[in-house]
């Protein structure tokens, strides 16, 4: 079909349309006219009335048909004008396109722009513009030429841009450099649209070649749609081309061309690095005045080139780059100090970067970062930020002046963060502690609540990081108890309490005052106070009530409570009190992991990638741009399944749920997360969970649970493994696994997974997976409310699982009555499992703690999405009703290959040398006992089988253990067809075993 | 590589939407809107989904921009200013009456500066060889344009669109062959409560509007004593850092400070220039909290300005914020001056309209405290802040020597307005 065909067949398309609404419009007259006749012997005000929406299609109609060249011109305003309230005058296609040939420019790009808009809803009407496109980038003028290129590669219609690659070959070769200039861009359109035609059609050499134009416009925009045709395209390589006479071309054009394309040409530079390193002198050379440039988008693209260039090229520590160094530091400052908040707060997010690399060059200048009373919010919290990296025993004094002044500002969440900011100095500069000790005292004497509570929780982190040096101001902490209502708070003091409880000499009232509202208190402050109780009577159990305290607290824990953690905890205790209360003390008063410096950097790999993409997004989210970038179109991404009943595009897979964007709190709080939790701000449980590690800490004694301290392998998913990998018990259970079989194994409990934020509307999530029946896994959840709004029906939606786990019934979690702010309530879903091919793919270390599942939920009412991920553990999808019998397992352990077997030996059995408890425990978990038997020749040896059936998937395991009498260990043998699959099975089996 | 641009009203009304490049979900704008209603502080740039938005806000109105690329925010936030800039140039003012007057003129000229996402071009010089649409005017009278204050406006001049390219004349024809030179400074300055400077900037620029016949290449002369970088010899001018305008050429600027350049039309920024050298202050503030019994204190605010007689201080403001337990406050304020207290802010404000070099000035209140005053509440009590705007005055002592047209021959004569202005950055002093 060629072109002129095509139009046709358009063209009669349109005129069929115009035709059905032009009958319309001509009874519409008719009407109308009735109309005027009826009133006008009323009173002559019918004209009103012909004033219609369609009334006024038609005026406009006969406008565009008008002759005179302005009237028209007027009527296409019209018509834009409704286009752009919203009205619908796509009724007038055919008469806009009927203006469009006049030699009028004006008149010209009014159409075009009625055209790009309609093009989209009504591409076959489009088709018919083509011919004029086609006619005028030919046209003598070379505004006309430009403009034809330009609109035609705006409208996205594939059939199009058949028609587009011609009068584009001849664009680019132009003879008029604000054609070539559109038509370079318009590459990187089509490109968009269909990367296949530019690479079929040679436009990328094309490009290439204008990359050396004379025109630096040219070569700006033949850059950037280059580099953007390269980011697009990963398998290609080098499509830039770069060569050493296209560098002299491109620091030539450097210093002609306009500041946006100055930005386009220097993100190239930073991308190519020279292989001399005297090429890499020169090219810094010829840089380093744009330093001096106005744009701070053309300074921070130059920082970033000669970064890249002494990082990568040069030695950083030659008197070179000492002098470079010294070069930057004067933009950096005007940045950072200029009047518009916007760009300084990107200054800032930069600064935060390139002072991680190297701290000289702004080391001098740490007062450019205090705050200015009239500075955003945003602002503030940045150079809090920059300070405390930037502090130094020489700028402490200066800087602990400052926050002490911050803290006494209005907005309390600024004043919380400087308050914070004091701990992290001292944790950071041990020299100065004792000088941030004092001010935090000082602001404890203020006693306005909040500053108190915030610095409590300061002051347990420095008491952590400086054991026993700081306890002269336990008294004045001890003055303001009543005034601490914030768990967190409460946490902390307690914590401090039961730690100093042998220096304090009043801590048994203390904690009997704490003690009162144990029922009413936060489940953190429970634990804690469990904790320091139990510290306190093994510190000095001669102490008037403290035994009295102790068994009260316990029973309390144990026996009036239905929150699993701390029941478990209170039975550990009170066993560990009764059998061995020596050994308790080594447990309990056991030494802790160190709290350190947070203000530690990222690693070197993320800081380097950080540091070449200074002055993007990537720098401001301190993120790599894999991590926000999505490589699919908005097309694709409607396509997609996952999670495609909920209207906004899936966050990015590892994204935490509760992370807030932006604000600070992103990427550099969660690395920060990682030793001084409790210092850090957000998320806003995370200082109880450092204690409630600590704590956890304290039972394992010697063998400390510490929170990771360096999650920069998962960044994105660190901060929400944390809690639940840590929690050594995963809600199993105790007691009871001792009884012999078929008792089934407790279920889990629900573990938090989701902490109530302003995204999730405040509703907390604990998960955890058990068995459920008739072939279903059950995940057991624990709704929380902690907004304002009652909460009535979630629909809920599971990411692809290595398990294929899908819910077995409708999708949602129906709240009848609905679940009220304030109020938990527990909810369960069946699930399916799948197809498990993608189990082969975990690694089977993580096997034991479970494979992530990736939830989402939304919440019917509000529409909030909010995401979670959840620790499922392998045996969840155990299969609960395959029993195989004696014969059939025999023949099947003889079938499978010895090469198949895996071998691993679990020391330290929780169930201690008894078989029989060994053998019900794993019986308890869907592990099929088949047979026992004592090994032949070897005395008090004994084996014991089980089969194991995977839900979803094909497949077996055959488990052999083998016991020696009197030893508390065994040896695990695991035999199964699908070899992938074998590690992963030892790794479950051996959890299972090791589970306490 | 921005995929749409807006402007919104402050009630979140769309009244511009430009997408450049169709990879933007439904409803960005909405979504951009209900985010920043409700974040306290919204940082400019952030990210929702996969799609990142960067705004500013400027003449009450929202402009913004998304991206789904790893942008330069940078790049797009001086974009949006300069839009903004250019905006101006056309429309003469900017509000939302002048946009929506002329929506077309905004449409068109978005397609010119942007193209696929690239900004192409923000000269508005270079802009008006493609841009067809005339400005309609709208009424700037009506208008309160929150510029510099009303007094140092030298003329309505400013507030005209630049002229188009068809009728080639200037500002519709009225006044021809002027430009506007402004030295603007503002300052940030900290005082500790014993009067001496904590931190002290200066943030300067030197802006110009050029309305010239011809459009001839000109020549400014800054002062010779001039030194940029770190350490001059004592009685110098030196500035920490500075950077010029794309159109500068700095052939002479080391050796006689000279700056040419050919005038872009509309306003732009020949030179931004930063110090926090040691510079006299105009004010020095000098609080003073006196307990006359235990519920009552007295705070007195002493006032100098420390700038040559001949100048003033306009519409000078000191603001005390009062401790919490303040149930009342009595001001005596000198004459010329008014004071005011905000209960509900609990905030002293004292206002001078004209303040004149050299006075002295002193304001007392007397505050009423529902409990007894401690040293916490005094504590609450400040810091001081100032807000005042010097015409004709430049504290970084910054000069243009002359302003000069390049070719001697052209006998025109143009009107040059040549302006000083000092204002407050952030002005603080603390009480404690």
């Amino acid at each position: 079909m060629n072109a002129s065909q095509l139009q046709r067949e358009a063209a009669s398309r349109a005129m069929k349309m115009a035709r059905a609404a032009g009958m319309e419009k001509s009874m519409a007259q008719a009407m109308g006219a009735a109309g005027v006749s009826a009133p006008n012997v009323a009173g002559g005000d019918g004209r009103f009335f012909s004033s219609t929406k369609k009334g006024e299609t038609q005026e406009i109609r006969l406008e565009l048909q008008a002759a005179s060249k302005d009237k028209k011109i007027n009527a296409v305003k019209k018509v834009i004008a409704n286009m752009t309230v919203g009205k619908d005058v796509s009724a007038l296609f055919p008469d806009v396109l009927n203006c469009i040939q006049t030699g009028n420019i004006e008149l010209k790009k009014l159409v075009y722009l009625y055209l790009v808009n309609h093009a989209k809803t009504h591409p076959d009407l489009a088709l018919l513009a083509v011919n004029t496109f086609v006619r005028d980038a030919a046209d003598p003028n070379p505004l006309v030429r430009a403009l034809a290129i330009r609109t035609m590669g705006c409208i996205r219609v594939e059939r199009i841009t058949e028609y587009l690659c011609e009068p584009l070959e001849r664009a680019l070769k132009d003879e008029d450099p604000y054609v070539r200039k559109t038509a370079a861009v318009c590459v990187a359109k089509l490109h968009d649209i269909s990367p296949d035609l530019v690479k079929d059609r040679g436009f990328l050499d094309l490009l290439r070649d204008l990359v050396a134009d004379a025109n630096p416009t040219v070569v700006a925009n033949a850059v950037a749609a280059l580099s953007e045709i390269a980011d697009e395209d990963k398998g290609s390589d080098d499509v830039m081309g770069m060569s050493s006479a296209k560098l002299q071309k491109l620091l030539a054009a450097l210093n002609e061309c306009t500041e946006w394309g100055q930005v386009s040409i220097l993100d190239a530079l930073a991308k190519y690095v020279p292989e001399e390193a005297k090429d890499a002198e020169r090219i810094i050379e010829r840089v380093m005045p744009r330093l001096q440039h106005a744009n701070s988008a053309v300074v921070l693209s130059a920082i970033k080139v000669i970064l890249q260039y002494m990082h990568e090229a040069l030695d950083p520590e030659s008197e070179l780059c000492v002098g470079y160094r010294k070069k930057l530091s004067p933009p950096l400052v005007t940045m950072v100090n200029t009047a518009e908040p916007e760009l300084c707060y990107v200054a800032l997010r930069n600064v935060n970067l390139i002072v991680q690399r190297d701290q000289r060059i702004l080391e001098n200048e740490i007062k450019i970062f205090f705050c200015r009373y009239n500075d955003p919010l945003y602002v503030k919290l940045e150079k809090l930020e920059i300070m405390i990296r930037l502090v130094s025993d020489r700028t402490v004094d200066q800087v602990l002046l400052e926050l002490k002044e911050y803290s006494q500002e209005v907005d309390v969440d600024f004043v919380r963060t400087a308050i914070k900011a004091v701990g992290r100095v001292a944790v950071k500069l041990e020299n100065a502690a004792q000088r941030c000790v004092n001010v935090l005292l000082e602001l404890i004497k203020a006693r306005v609540p909040y500053v108190v509570q915030a610095a409590v929780v300061v002051v347990a982190n420095i008491f952590r990081r400086y054991p026993n040096r700081y306890e002269s101001i336990i008294g004045a902490l001890c003055e303001n108890l009543e005034s601490l209502d914030e768990p967190e708070a409460k946490e902390a003091m307690i914590w401090i309490v039961g730690e100093y409880a042998d220096s304090i000499e009043n801590a048994d009232e203390l904690l009997s005052g704490f003690l009162e509202d144990f029922r009413e208190s936060e489940h953190a402050v429970r634990l804690q106070l469990l904790t320091a109780c139990v510290k306190l009577f093994l510190k000095s159990p001669q102490r008037g009530e403290a035994q009295q305290m102790v068994q009260s607290v316990l029973s309390m824990s144990t026996e009036c409570t239905d929150d699993p953690d701390l029941r478990d905890r209170g039975y550990i205790y009170w066993r560990l009190l009764s059998n061995d209360p020596e050994a308790a003390k080594a447990i309990v008063l056991g030494p802790k992991p160190p709290v350190e410096d947070d203000t530690a950097k990222l690693d070197e790999a993320t800081l380097d990638l950080l540091l070449s993409q200074i002055g993007t997004l990537a720098s401001v989210y301190h993120k790599p741009p894999e991590a926000f970038v999505n490589e699919k179109t908005l097309k694709e991404e409607e396509e997609e399944e996952t999670y495609d009943d909920f209207d906004d595009a899936p966050a990015d897979d590892e994204e935490p749920a509760p992370a807030p964007q932006g604000g600070g709190g992103d990427l550099l709080d969660l690395l920060d997360m990682g030793p001084v939790a409790a210092a850090v701000p957000e998320p806003p449980k995370s200082g109880g969970d450092a204690l409630v590690a600590d704590a956890l800490g304290d039972i394992f004694g010697g063998d400390p649970v510490v929170p990771p301290s360096q999650p920069s392998g998962d960044i994105f998913g660190g901060d929400l493994m944390a809690p639940s990998q840590n929690d050594p018990f995963g809600g199993s259970a105790l007691f009871g696994a001792n009884t012999p079989p078929p008792a089934p194994a407790p279920l889990r409990k629900p573990v938090s997974v989701l902490q109530p934020s302003q995204q999730s509307g405040g509703v907390g999530i604990a998960a955890a997976f058990n068995a459920g029946e008739q072939r279903t896994i059950a995940l057991d959840l624990e709704v929380s409310n902690a907004g304002p709004q009652p909460v009535r029906l979630l629909q809920i939606q599971l990411n692809k699982s290595p398990f294929g786990l899908a819910p077995a019934d409708a999708p949602s979690l129906q709240f009848d009555p609905p679940l009220l702010p304030g109020t938990t309530r527990p909810k369960r879903v069946r699930l399916r499992a799948g197809d498990a091919k993608m189990l082969s793919q975990v690694p089977a270390m993580t096997a034991g703690a479970g494979v992530n599942v990736q939830i989402a939920l939304k919440n019917a009412d509000t529409g909030a999405v909010f995401y979670l991920a959840a620790p499922c553990p392998l045996d969840a999808v155990f299969a609960a009703d395959a029993t195989v019998d004696r014969s059939a397992f025999i023949a099947r352990w003889k079938a499978i290959d010895d090469a198949n077997e895996s071998y691993a030996t679990v020391a330290d059995l929780p169930t201690g040398p008894s078989i029989d408890a060994a053998v019900a425990k794993l019986a308890a978990r869907r592990c099929h006992p088949v047979a026992r038997r004592a090994v032949p020749g070897q005395v008090g040896s004994e084996v014991a089988y089980f089969s194991v059936q995977l839900l979803g998937p094909e497949a077996e395991y055959l488990v052999e253990l083998t016991f020696k009498s009197g030893v508390a260990a065994c040896k695990v043998c695991v035999k199964t067809t699908a070899r992938s699959l074998a590690p992963l099975g030892l790794a479950a089996i051996c959890a299972l075993l090791r589970a306490p | 590589m921005l995929s749409q641009f807006f402007v919104l009203s402050p009630r979140g009304d769309t009244i511009i939407s430009k997408d450049y490049r169709g990879d933007s979900p439904p409803g960005a704008a909405e979504a951009f809107f209900r985010r920043c209603r409700e974040e306290r502080s919204c940082p400019p740039c952030f990210r929702i989904n996969d799609v990142t938005y960067v705004w500013v806000k400027q003449h009450g109105l929202m402009f913004v921009c998304n991206t789904r690329f790893n942008a330069s925010p940078s790049t797009i936030i001086e974009l949006l200013n300069r839009l903004v800039k250019v905006f101006k140039d056309y429309c003469g003012v900017l509000s939302e009456e002048a946009i929506r007057k002329n929506f077309i003129l905004i449409y068109e000229l978005l397609d010119e500066i942007v193209d696929f996402g690239y900004p192409q071009g923000t000269s508005t010089e270079n802009l008006k060889a493609c841009i067809y649409n005339e400005p309609l005017l709208v009424d700037a009278q009506k208008l309160r344009v929150p510029s510099l204050s009303t007094k140092t406006v030298s003329s309505s001049a400013v507030h005209k669109p630049i002229g188009s390219r068809k009728t080639g004349t200037i500002g519709g024809g009225a006044a021809r062959n002027e430009i506007f030179v402004d030295i603007l400074e503002r300052l940030t300055m900290l005082f500790a409560a014993n009067g001496s400077v904590v931190n002290s900037t200066i943030d300067g620029c030197i802006q110009m509007k050029s309305y010239l016949a011809g459009n001839p290449e000109l020549r400014l002369a800054l002062n010779e004593d001039l030194v940029v970088g770190k350490g001059g010899p004592y009685g110098t001018v030196v500035l920490d850092d500075c950077n010029f305008h794309e159109c500068v050429r700095l052939d002479d600027f080391e050796a006689q400070r000279l700056l040419s350049f050919v005038p872009p039309e509309g306003e732009f920024v020949v030179l931004n220039y930063r110090t926090a050298g040691d510079f006299r202050a105009p004010f020095r503030v000098l609080p003073q909290i006196e307990e006359a019994t235990p519920y009552q204190l007295e705070i007195i605010v002493l006032v100098r300005s420390e700038i040559p007689d001949t100048n003033y201080g306009s519409d000078v403001t000191i603001t005390v914020p009062c401790p919490r337990n303040c149930t009342a406050a009595s001001a005596t304020a000198p004459s010329g001056s008014s004071a005011d207290y905000n209960a509900t802010q609990r905030k002293l404000t004292f206002h001078v309209k004209k303040f004149q070099g050299g006075l002295e000035l002193a304001f007392r209140a007397k505050i009423t405290l529902s409990s007894i005053c401690t040293a916490q509440t005094r504590k609450e009590i400040g810091p001081v802040s100032m807000t005042f705007e010097i015409p004709m005055y430049n504290v970084s002592n910054l000069q243009v020597k002359y302003l000069r047209i390049a070719e001697a021959s052209q006998n025109y004569n143009p009107y040059r307005w040549v302006r000083y202005v000092t204002r407050s950055s952030s002005y603080v002093c603390r009480c404690r």
